[in-house]
C-alpha cells in the first residue's frame, strides 16, 4: 500500500482547500442565494482515530466547503462512516473510541476541546442515519424534538418550524392532514424524509448523511436525492453513500477512502472521469470494490 | 438439460438417501416433536386440573355458607344481633366519653399544672354523669346476655341434630340397618323454640323507651369542663347521642318484623362473602366469612409493596441500562438479580427480627412525628411486610424494566444525541417513554409477585383480621392486617375437611387466582397493545 496520500486536489481543485481556516468565532453567514458562494466550513487536519487499539483512520486532511454537497466514497470499512460520525462527535457514544492525532474544525473552532460542549455541536452539525429513526411519537413531535430540548414551548413558532421544516424536506404536501399521527406509519421513505425534516428544524448549517438511502426503494431514493439538491443551497452536506451512482449525480465534490486512508479528493467530476489516483480508477470503474 | 449430454461428464457421486432411523415408527424428528410437545401438554393439563380444582371445592361454600346464614336467621341470633348492636353503639358512646375525660385529666396536669389527685377531684362531677350514662344500658345488656343463651341453645339443638343426621346417613351407607334407626332425631320447630325470645319484646319496649328518655335527659345536661375545645367535644358528644337514640325506634320496627323463616337468597350467601365486612371463624357464636378485610390487607401492603419498589427497581433499571459504566453494570445486576434468591421466610423472620424493631424505633424518634402514624407500637404492620416484600418485587421489576429500556432501538438514542440532546433528556424523552409498555408490565408482574407472595405477610403484616381505620388519613400504614395468602397458609391446615371453614379458604384461594390471572393477563395485553414496531 502506498503512503497516505493526503487530500491531492485533482486539476480543478480550489486553492481554498489549503487555505488555513478561518478565524475561531467567525460565523459563516448562511445565505440561500441563487448562486451560493463557497467557503470552508471543516477543516480535518491529519486526523488518527482508533476503535480501542486497532486503527480506523489514517492521516487524514481534508477540507469541506459551504452550500456544497460532498460524498464520501469507499468499500466497506474503510472508514467513511466513522469519519461522518467523528464531525459531530457521534462516536463519543460508542465506549474504546478515541481521536489520535490531528484535529477537527469547524468554523475554526477544534471540535475535540475538552471546553467544546458537545450538545450545542451537534445543534449546528446534525444527521441523517442510514436506517430511518423516527422517534415513536407524533410527526409533529419528532419534527419539534429538537427545539423542544431548547425549552422552545410558543406554539405558534413550533407550528411554523414544522411546516417549513416539511417543506424544506417536500414532505409537507404529503402529511399536512395528520401531523398528529404517529411518525412510524409513514412509509420507508417518507421516514427518511421525516428525519431530513426533524435534523433541518434545529436549523444546522451542517448535515451528516450516512447511507440516507440505502434502505429505500428507486422511487423514494430519487426523491431524497432531489431533496439533497434542494437543501444544498442553504446546508452544507455530506453524504456517505455507497451507490456510486449516487456519488456522481448529486455530490459537487467526493472523497474516495480506502482501509482508512483518503486516498483521492476532488470534484465530482474529475473523480469519475479523470482520477488522479489508480486505486480511485479501479474504484469507481467497479473493479474492486 | 437432457442426461444424454451429461454423459461426457465425469461420473460424480451424488449419494444424498439416507435410510431413516426409526424408532417406535416414529422418525427422530417426530420423537423429539413429540417429547417437547407432550411437555407443553403437561403444563396445560395441569393449569387446568388446577383450576378445576379449586373451583370443585370452592363451589359448594356458597351452599353451604347459605346454610350457616339460615341457621343464624332461624335460630334467632340474628334477632339478638339486632340489640347486641345496639348496647354495642351505646359502648362506643362511653368510651368517647372515656376519651374526653383522658384529655381532660391531661389538660390539667399538663397545662394548669395540677397534680393527678387534684384533676380526679376536678372531674368528680363529669365522673357521676359517665356512671349515670354508662349504667343506663344494664338492663339492655342483661336483656342481650339472656337472649343469646336461648339462642344459642337453638343452634346447638340444630347442629346436633345435623351431626346425628350425618351420623345415620354414614350408617346407612355402611349397611347397618338397624342402628342406623335407633338415632333418635327430633325435628327442631324453630317456631316454638324462638316463642320465649319473642316473648321479651313487650319488656324491650318498654326497656328502651326508659333508656332513651335517661339518654335525652343526659344530652341534654352535659357537665361543663375548662377548655373551649374540649366543651366542642362534649357538645359533638350531644349531638351524637341524640342520633344514637334517634335510630331506636328504627331497630324495634326491625324486631316486629323480623321473620324467622324469610328466605335466604343465594346472591345473598354469595354477597356476604364477596362484600362481608367480618372474617370470624370458630366463634361460639356465629361464623362470618367476609373477604373484604382480607382484600384490603392483601392489596394495601401489595400497594405498599408497589409504592417502594416501583421508584428502586426502574430507577435502577434506568442507571443500569443507561448511565452506568460496564464496571458498575457487572456489579448491581447479579447483585439485584441476588435478592430474589432469599427465601422469603428467611426475609420474614429479618423482618420480624430487624426491620420491624427498626421501623419501631425510627417511628418514635420526633424528628418524624410527622408523618403519619408515627410513632406506632405494633412492630408488625402494613409498612413492615410492604418494605419486605418491596424487596421481592424489586429484582422482577428491576430485571423486567431493564429488559425493556434495552430493547428500545438503538437508532432512537442516536437520532436523539444528534439532535442535541442531552444523555438525561435522551432518557427521559425517548428511551422511558418508548419503552414504557414494557415497564408498566414489569410493574403490574411485580405486583402479581408480591400478591401472591404468603411467608412475609404472614410473618410480618400482624395478622390482624380488621379493616384498617382510614379516617386519619395515611395512618392506616402502620396498622396491622391479614392478607389472604396469609389466611390461607395458617388456617388450612386446622381446618376440617369438607366444612364450610374449608371451602370458604378455598374460595380466597380461587379470588387470589383470579386477581393473578387478571394483573398477567393485562401484563401481557399491555406488552402488545403498545409494543413499538421495530424497522
Amino acid at each position: 500500500m502506498e503512503p497516505p496520500a493526503a487530500t491531492s486536489p485533482g486539476p480543478a481543485g480550489p486553492a481554498s482547500l489549503r487555505r488555513p481556516a478561518t478565524a475561531p468565532g467567525a460565523t459563516a453567514p448562511t445565505q440561500a442565494g441563487a448562486v451560493p458562494t463557497t467557503h470552508p466550513v471543516i477543516d480535518i487536519e491529519n486526523l488518527d482515530f482508533y476503535y480501542g487499539a486497532s486503527q480506523a483512520l489514517h492521516d487524514i486532511s481534508l477540507s469541506i466547503d459551504h452550500h456544497r454537497v460532498t460524498a464520501f466514497i469507499g468499500p466497506s470499512g474503510c472508514g467513511k462512516s466513522t469519519l461522518l460520525r467523528c464531525l459531530n462527535r457521534m462516536n463519543d457514544l460508542i465506549d474504546g473510541t478515541r481521536v489520535g492525532r490531528g484535529r477537527i474544525r469547524v468554523h475554526g473552532v477544534d471540535i475535540n476541546q475538552p471546553d467544546v460542549d458537545v450538545i450545542e455541536l451537534r445543534k449546528r452539525v446534525g444527521m441523517v442515519f442510514q436506517k430511518s429513526n423516527p422517534f415513536p411519537k407524533s410527526i409533529y413531535e419528532n419534527i419539534t424534538y429538537g427545539l423542544r430540548l431548547q425549552g422552545v414551548k410558543d406554539k405558534a413558532r413550533l407550528d411554523e418550524v414544522v411546516e417549513r421544516s416539511l417543506r424544506g424536506a417536500a414532505l409537507w404536501e404529503e402529511v399536512k392532514d395528520r401531523l398528529h399521527e404517529s411518525g412510524l406509519g409513514l412509509s420507508g421513505g417518507q421516514q427518511q424524509r421525516l428525519c431530513i425534516a426533524r435534523a433541518i428544524a434545529v436549523e444546522p448549517e451542517v448535515i451528516l448523511m450516512d447511507e440516507p438511502c440505502s434502505a429505500l426503494d428507486p422511487v423514494a431514493t430519487a426523491k431524497v436525492e432531489e431533496l439533497i439538491q434542494d437543501l444544498r443551497s442553504k446546508y452544507c452536506i455530506v453524504i456517505v453513500t455507497h451507490n456510486m451512482q449516487q456519488a456522481a449525480r448529486c455530490s459537487d465534490r467526493t472523497a474516495f477512502f480506502y482501509l482508512g486512508r483518503l486516498i483521492e479528493y476532488a470534484d465530482t467530476r474529475d473523480i469519475f472521469t479523470n482520477p488522479a489516483n489508480p486505486q480511485t480508477e479501479a474504484y469507481v470503474s467497479g473493479r474492486f470494490g | 438439460m437432457p442426461p444424454a449430454e451429461s454423459a461426457a461428464a465425469p461420473a460424480v457421486e451424488f449419494a444424498i438417501q439416507k435410510r431413516r432411523v426409526r424408532f417406535l415408527g416414529l422418525t427422530l424428528d417426530e420423537c423429539i416433536k413429540l417429547f417437547f410437545g407432550g411437555n407443553a401438554v403437561v403444563s396445560i393439563v395441569v393449569l387446568t386440573l388446577i383450576t378445576y380444582f379449586l373451583f370443585r371445592e370452592g363451589a359448594g361454600f356458597f351452599g353451604q355458607n347459605r346454610v350457616n346464614l339460615q341457621v343464624y336467621r332461624q335460630a334467632g341470633l340474628e334477632y339478638v344481633d339486632y340489640l347486641r348492636r345496639q348496647a354495642d353503639d351505646h359502648t362506643a358512646l362511653t368510651r368517647y366519653l372515656a376519651d374526653v375525660r383522658l384529655r381532660t385529666v391531661q389538660h390539667h396536669t399538663r397545662t394548669s399544672g395540677k397534680s393527678l389527685e387534684e384533676a380526679n377531684a376536678a372531674l368528680t362531677e363529669f365522673d357521676v354523669y359517665v356512671e349515670r350514662y354508662s349504667a343506663a344500658i344494664d338492663p339492655l345488656r342483661t336483656m342481650v346476655g339472656e337472649l343469646s343463651e336461648v339462642a344459642s341453645a337453638i343452634k346447638t339443638k340444630f347442629i346436633v341434630n345435623e351431626d346425628k343426621k350425618e351420623e345415620r346417613r354414614q350408617l346407612l351407607a355402611e349397611g347397618k340397618m338397624a342402628e342406623a334407626a335407633r338415632v333418635a332425631i327430633d325435628r327442631v320447630d324453630f317456631e316454638a323454640e324462638l316463642r320465649p325470645i319473642r316473648a321479651g319484646f313487650p319488656a324491650y319496649r318498654t326497656l328502651n323507651r326508659e333508656l332513651s328518655s335517661t339518654l335525652t335527659q343526659l344530652a341534654g345536661n352535659i357537665p361543663a369542663l375548662p377548655v373551649p375545645e374540649l366543651q366542642q367535644r362534649m357538645e359533638r358528644f350531644a349531638v351524637l347521642s341524640r342520633e344514637y337514640v334517634g335510630t331506636f325506634p328504627e331497630i324495634e320496627r326491625s324486631l316486629e318484623s323480623w321473620d324467622h323463616n324469610a328466605p335466604i337468597s343465594a346472591s345473598q350467601a354469595f354477597s356476604s362473602f364477596l362484600f362481608g365486612r367480618q372474617w370470624l371463624t370458630a366463634s361460639f357464636w356465629q361464623d362470618w366469612y367476609g373477604i373484604i378485610p382480607l382484600l384490603i390487607g392483601s392489596l394495601l401492603v401489595s400497594l405498599v409493596a408497589l409504592a417502594l419498589a416501583v421508584p428502586l427497581g426502574v430507577g435502577a433499571a434506568i442507571y443500569v441500562n443507561q448511565i452506568a459504566t460496564p464496571l458498575e453494570q457487572k456489579l448491581i445486576k447479579p447483585c439485584i438479580e441476588f435478592i430474589s434468591a432469599i427465601p422469603s421466610v428467611v426475609l420474614g423472620f429479618f423482618g420480624i427480627a430487624v426491620l420491624g424493631q427498626l421501623l419501631r424505633n425510627l417511628s418514635q424518634s420526633p424528628a418524624l412525628a410527622w408523618v403519619p402514624g408515627f410513632p406506632y407500637s405494633e412492630r408488625l404492620n402494613i409498612l413492615t411486610a410492604g418494605c419486605l416484600l418491596a424487596l421481592i418485587a424489586v429484582p422482577t421489576i428491576f430485571t423486567l424494566a431493564e429488559d425493556a429500556l434495552n430493547n428500545v432501538p438503538r437508532a432512537f438514542k442516536e437520532a436523539s444525541f444528534a439532535l442535541g440532546a442531552s444523555r438525561l433528556q435522551t432518557t427521559m424523552r425517548i428511551i422511558v417513554p418508548a419503552s414504557l409498555s414494557g415497564i408498566i408490565s414489569a410493574v403490574l408482574l411485580g405486583l402479581g409477585r408480591v400478591i401472591g407472595e404468603t411467608m412475609v405477610v404472614l410473618l410480618c403484616a400482624g395478622n390482624r383480621i380488621a379493616i384498617p381505620d382510614f379516617t386519619q388519613g395515611f395512618a392506616f400504614i402502620v396498622e396491622p392486617v391479614h392478607t389472604m395468602t396469609g389466611i390461607i397458609a395458617q388456617e388450612m391446615g386446622e381446618v376440617v375437611r369438607g366444612s364450610i371453614h374449608y371451602r370458604a379458604l378455598f374460595v380466597v384461594g380461587l379470588v387470589l387466582f383470579l386477581l393473578s390471572l387478571l394483573i398477567n393477563f393485562g401484563a401481557q395485553k399491555i406488552v402488545r397493545r403498545y409494543r413499538i414496531s421495530v424497522g
